[in-house]
């Protein structure tokens, strides 16, 4: 049990053990000597195969008690969807009206007096599309 | 009276919106989100179900997912794993929608303790072995649901992608907004309690009568009822 194979101790390589079976070493010297120690050492590699297998077996038993079918209904509710955000995403989104005007008024009466009022109003046009969207 | 009016018509600016280098019609992006998401319904919807454990609130999520999923389509990078990004809308709607005012307790998120890692790992005998094997082969689908319906949601949903999915640790990571270190400790915490609650299942519906609570085979076999 606490026998040394190589450098590490059967509690660091039970320790490890899960992330071997998981093929989370990504240390390559960590992953030689655990596969080191397992060879030299019968306990530790009955362990990490029964592991192995339990886990093995628990996908198996996962996969097969979690495969389920989405109902037609909602493959139909989703389809929809996207049809109606897709619809409203292409109407145009709102056209906004802008132009610059000026306006100026000369008045004059009979005795040659002249008042001017001078009135503007900025307005420019822009037209804005909602239907494009940018692609990444 | 005199009446001027001025700038003339033709003064008048028109802006054109600057348009982007590269656009895609709506049209074409419903068809393009068709052809590529919609093939994952299935997926989405069983781990839906791991989300909210009813059918009704596992439809809803999923719709959920998909609009928010067509809506920011163009942030989806092709080539990169579409069906893992789905994953990641479904945690956040689940995250937005779903659990917006549950106050439930959250399991602490703690790394795994070195007494935890210390007393999982140790060499089990050869009758513990077998007896585990047994018991799992025999298992039926409905109490493996059950059982991972059991454990908290936290670790169920690590135990899902690993396990069903087949997901690394980092992918999980990715899809559930936590550290890989965090993914690990609820990775395992999850299967061990899963192991725990299959044998216990096994032991009550006397198909495994001699296991004790350990789940290893008792000394004395065949004494327990």
């Amino acid at each position: 049990m606490t026998e040394n194979h190589g450098q590490s101790s059967c509690q660091e390589v039970l320790n490890a053990m899960i992330f071997f079976i998981d093929d989370e070493i990504h240390d390559q010297d960590q992953l030689t000597t655990f596969e080191f120690h397992i060879q030299q050492c019968q306990p530790c590699l009955q362990e990490m195969e029964h592991e192995r297998k339990v886990i093995a077996q628990m996908k198996k038993l996962l996969s097969n008690a979690c495969h389920e079918e989405a109902p037609e209904e909602l493959q139909a509710r989703i389809s929809a969807q996207t049809a109606l955000l897709a619809a409203q995403m292409s109407a145009p989104t709102q056209i906004i009206t802008e132009y610059r005007q000026s306006q100026t008024t000369v008045y004059s009466d009979e005795f040659g007096g002249i008042r001017i009022e001078e009135t503007r109003i900025e307005i420019q046009s822009t037209n804005e599309f909602g239907g494009d969207f940018p692609l990444a | 009276m005199t009446v001027t009016l001025w700038p003339m018509a033709s003064e008048i600016e028109v802006k054109t919106p600057a348009r982007l280098l590269a656009t895609e019609s709506a049209m074409d992006r419903a068809n393009r989100f068709t052809k590529d998401a919609m093939q994952y319904t299935n997926q989405l919807y069983s781990a839906a179900l791991r989300y909210t454990k009813n059918a009704h609130d596992a439809q809803d999520l999923v719709q959920d997912t998909y609009a928010k999923a067509f809506t920011s389509f163009h942030q989806f990078e092709p080539g990169t794993n579409l069906k893992a990004w789905l994953y990641r809308i479904l945690t956040t709607t689940f995250i937005n929608t779903y659990r917006k005012d549950q106050r439930r307790p959250q399991i602490s998120d703690g790394e795994l303790e070195d007494w935890q890692i210390a007393e999982s790992a140790s060499h089990t005998s050869d009758q513990g072995k077998s007896a585990e094997d047994e018991v799992l082969e025999n298992m039926p689908d409905g109490d493996v649901k059950n059982a991972l319906g059991e454990i908290p949601e936290e670790f169920r949903l690590a135990v899902y992608y690993a396990d069903v999915e087949g997901y690394s640790y980092k992918e999980i990571a990715d899809i559930l907004g936590i550290p890989s270190g965090t993914v690990m400790s609820r990775l395992h915490r999850g299967r061990k309690l899963l192991r725990e609650l299959l044998v216990a299942y096994a032991k009550d519906r006397g198909y495994a009568k001699e296991f004790d609570e350990n789940g290893k085979k008792s000394s004395q076999a065949g004494d327990e009822s």
